[in-house]
């Protein structure tokens, strides 16, 4: 792959990472040129053009486009969901995509690996949503599974360690440098840390044990924990961010702005993610609107509108 | 405890939302949800109502992605509507100031200034809009620059109109702006840093050695006196050659200032030109030469091509010597064996005679690297560069069992190695691996019947596989050749030839890709480093077996997580 300039772009390395990490990133670093990579900068500051993701297969449909038909799934791991997508454009792939689509519509649970480029869309008020573009994949088994899970814990604790040694050096790619930082987080992070503002790693900490948890074949041990009348996934107390929009505007806006249809949760959370508020605030927020204030409707579950 | 009992709480929560969906199909899909993908109840829930809604008929919005709007490109402001939202442009950088501001509650970097369309045009010709910069462009839109804007968006307010840059728009430079060059530091680096940039430094560091020396020019006309030699810190050492008169001796403290930084071959060194300022540096601290000293020495994993004055210790694994006549009729004799350290294995070569035997150890001053088949081979010249020590500093390394393991990112950031294995998983299985056919002549690769080099051929069959191989933070190509690929594959080469042909190729590698995509690969063989990435010569490899509990013991232990 050449850029513009005659110089060899090296091929991007693929990024281990969890579904929630990537899906609440909102910096996208463009490549000018060409060719030259474009990249998803996380908040922990890994520069994502090119990851390996593993999950259960929760959705997988085959659609007709104007540019031809393309596939779009869901794949599940411990933190959340990543969407993905095989794009017209990529004929070589949809033999193995109608297999995988044959094989989820057999009703089995298949577990999936897959390697694919960082793939982002803008919506009208700037909100940015990540997915991405297959590359290759593959039907795993559930020990490959776990033993990813436990590399991309590995990647997630690193990229932790680097956030926290980053906190009070000075940002700049020499100051990190300095601090200590590998060299492949140092410009991510410089720039993760200048576009995010200050969040809790706490929640990230707890996919990573999840993860742990289930290599080991603890399981089972967790459940017992579990309180059973929460609606929300969310069982870990956080604590709620005050920077960044309040997501309560965030989901008045959009329901303000899109002429009654029904808009999904996890469109709404995506959304107060995006404009910088926690996934817990942005649950918190839905369910103020709903109970406390009623301004927000649940006509059916999981799918809001306003009450007006 | 049947299903229904275990996830009783989950079933009656998804039996409000789908009352049709039957109770035990539920409880089915929440152990799937544990069992199969290893997601908990709790954290299954949403999924599992979500999946209920669609099979008992609850409709589900379906497509959301919002409709695209079509570029509009225009040459004028004039053309641009208040509502404009994807514009592509090409204007002129008048201004930029950078400010702070709070939007929805957050600080955001943010930025106006002046831009002026028709930038090619004298400045009477323009139109002057305010604009804003919402994704922090400030690298490229340099005041003095013209930049092409694609998907800026137009902002009306008062019925004065500006343009927005948002974070999204593409800003390409088309003309860059005299206005302010990337200011340069005068602080000094030190030598392990100053190694791996190229352009202009200032370090600090101690004159190991310094010798005069000419270089004769190529053209006859004479010959230019320079002097050679090397500085060290305590982080490393760099040779330097200086064109102008160098006074300092050996064991001098020196602040160089204005030297620039080149690599001969692969190996960096400091050029030292008639504007480059030499001055004594005074710091007692400073690590003296002796102390240095130690540190200089290196191992087989530190050679670059075009090291001078290597320092080495190694342990002799063979050796032979062999005569040929030079081009001047002259009979010269060359030795040369492998060699081993801790570190890996390469080649020895001795201009002298030099007659080692297999397993003593020895150790040379003042060698010299150059490559050999992409491999690092190491030259003496003269007797006096090599000793055989009585002792080893190591255990005895047993040749046909040393294997250095290097992780993958030490490998591509190192250089060319040998006797190294290293593991990441298979990220893409190249679709040309399998047969091929090879120039009976160069060995390369025939495609459609010709050779690159040498035309027309009728070709060799051959046996490779081509892969990736990635540990999440580096990457590199991954080679078998015959012998390794029917080791690894479990056939011979006709086996595999017959299977192409009743298959197809893609089918082949379409097996091969369900059987090690995204598995973890362990790697014995060489490694060849040079500006186009890594390449990894495997003489045999294995697919390891997953032991999730294992490594997440080891992970937890290294980050110090419990459960």
């Amino acid at each position: 792959m050449m850029s513009t300039s005659g110089v060899r772009v090296g091929r991007q390395s693929s990024i281990r990472i969890f579904a929630q990490e990537y899906s609440e990133s909102s910096l996208v670093e463009r490549g000018i040129g060409e060719f030259a990579p474009s990249f998803v900068i996380t908040k922990l500051g890994a520069r994502v053009n090119r990851c390996l993701i593993c999950g259960g297969l929760e959705r997988m449909e085959r659609r007709d486009g104007d540019s031809g038909p393309y596939y779009a799934g869901q794949l599940r791991d411990p933190s959340g969901t990543h969407y993905f997508n095989v794009a017209p454009f990529q004929p070589e792939l949809h033999p193995d995509a109608e297999e995988l689509l044959a094989r989820f519509e057999t009703g089995d649970s298949v577990l999936v690996s897959m390697i694919g480029r960082q793939q982002t869309r803008e919506s009208e008020d700037g909100g940015i949503f990540t997915s991405i573009r297959a590359e290759s994949f593959t039907e795993i088994d559930i020990e490959t599974y776990k033993s990813w899970m436990v590399e991309a814990a590995d990647a997630t604790l690193r990229r932790l360690s680097a956030y926290d040694s980053s906190q009070g050096a000075e940002l700049t790619e020499e100051g990190l440098r300095n601090a200590g930082i590998p060299n492949d987080l140092v410009s991510g992070l410089v720039k993760s840390r200048q576009h995010y503002s200050e969040f809790d790693t706490e929640a990230y900490r707890v996919w990573v044990l999840k993860a742990f948890s289930r290599a080991l074949g603890r399981a089972e041990d967790t459940e017992e924990i579990v309180s059973n009348n929460d609606f929300e996934p969310a069982i870990e107390t956080t604590v709620q961010s005050n920077e960044g929009a309040d997501p309560r505007d965030v989901i008045l806006g959009i329901m303000g702005s899109n002429g009654g249809e029904l808009v999904g949760y996890d469109d709404l959370v995506a959304a107060c993610i995006s404009a910088g508020s926690s996934g817990e605030a942005a649950e918190d927020a839905i369910e103020h609107l709903r109970d406390v204030t009623m301004e927000i409707s649940e006509p059916r579950f999981g799918f809001f509108s306003s009450s007006s | 405890m049947s299903d229904q009992t275990k996830y009783a709480n989950q079933i009656a929560i998804v039996k409000e939302e789908c009352p049709n969906a039957d109770e035990e199909e539920i409880g089915k899909e929440f152990a799937r949800y544990e069992g199969d993908f290893l997601i908990p109840p709790e954290d299954a829930l949403r999924s599992v109502i979500r999946k209920f809604q669609v099979s008992t008929g609850v409709e589900v919005s379906a497509d959301k992605s919002p409709p695209v709007r079509e570029e509009k490109k225009v040459d004028r402001f004039s053309e641009l509507d208040a509502d404009d939202r994807n514009v592509a442009i090409e204007v002129a950088v008048v201004s930029y100031t950078p400010r702070t501001q709070m939007v929805r509650g957050e600080e955001k970097q943010i930025a106006f200034g002046w831009v002026e369309d028709n930038p090619h045009e004298a400045s009477s010709e323009r139109v002057r809009w305010d604009y804003k910069d919402w994704g922090n462009k400030g690298e490229s839109m340099i005041p003095g620059s013209v930049v092409r804007l694609e998907g800026a968006s137009v902002n009306e307010w008062n019925g004065k109109r500006s343009l927005n840059v948002n974070r999204t728009t593409r800003v390409t430079v088309v003309k860059e702006g005299s206005g302010s060059a990337p200011p340069t530091s005068n602080e000094p680096l030190n030598i392990a840093r100053a190694s791996e940039v190229e352009g202009f430094v200032n370090v600090v560091g101690r004159v190991m050695s310094a010798k005069s020396d000419v270089i004769i020019r190529k053209d006859g006309s004479g010959e230019i006196p320079i002097v050679r030699g090397r500085i060290s810190d305590s982080s490393g050492s760099i040779g330097f050659l200086s064109w102008k008169d160098f006074e300092h001796e050996v064991g001098s403290l020196v602040k160089i200032v204005g030297a620039s930084v080149r690599k001969f071959l692969e190996t960096p060194e400091i050029q030292i030109n008639d504007g480059t300022v030499i001055e004594a540096y005074h710091d007692t601290s400073f690590p003296e030469v002796s102390e240095l000293a130690k540190s200089e020495k290196v191992s087989i994993a530190d050679l670059r091509n075009g090291m001078r004055d290597v320092s080495i210790t190694l342990q002799v694994e063979s050796w032979v010597q062999r005569s040929f006549e030079s081009q001047n009729g002259e009979s010269k004799t060359v030795r040369s064996g492998d060699v081993m350290d801790p570190s890996g294995r390469c080649r020895l070569t001795a201009w002298c005679e030099f007659d080692p035997s297999p397993g003593e150890t020895i150790m040379i001053e003042g060698g010299r690297v150059q490559f050999w088949q992409g491999s690092p081979d190491l030259v003496i010249d003269d007797m006096n560069q090599v000793k055989v020590l009585s002792e080893s500093p190591w255990d005895a390394i047993d040749p046909q069992n040393h294997w250095v393991e290097v992780d993958l990112t030490s490998l591509t950031q190192g250089g060319s190695r040998r006797g190294i294995s290293t593991s990441g998983s298979i990220v893409m299985i190249r679709p040309d691996s399998g047969m091929i056919e090879r120039c009976p002549e160069c060995r390369r690769v025939i495609r459609d019947g010709s050779c690159s080099e040498h035309g027309s051929k009728i070709g060799e069959e051959d046996l490779r596989l081509r892969f990736v191989l990635d540990d999440g933070i580096s990457n590199a190509s991954l080679i078998l050749g015959r012998e390794t690929s029917e080791a690894f594959l479990g056939m011979g080469m006709d086996d595999v030839k017959s299977e192409i042909s009743n298959v197809g190729r893609e089918v082949f590698v379409s097996n091969l890709k369900n059987r090690i995509l995204a598995r973890k690969m362990g790697v014995h063989g060489r490694c060849l480093v040079d500006g186009q990435g890594a390449m990894l010569m495997a003489e045999r490899v294995e697919i390891l077996v997953p032991g999730p509990k294992e490594e997440a013991e080891e992970v937890m232990k290294r980050w110090e997580v419990e459960i």
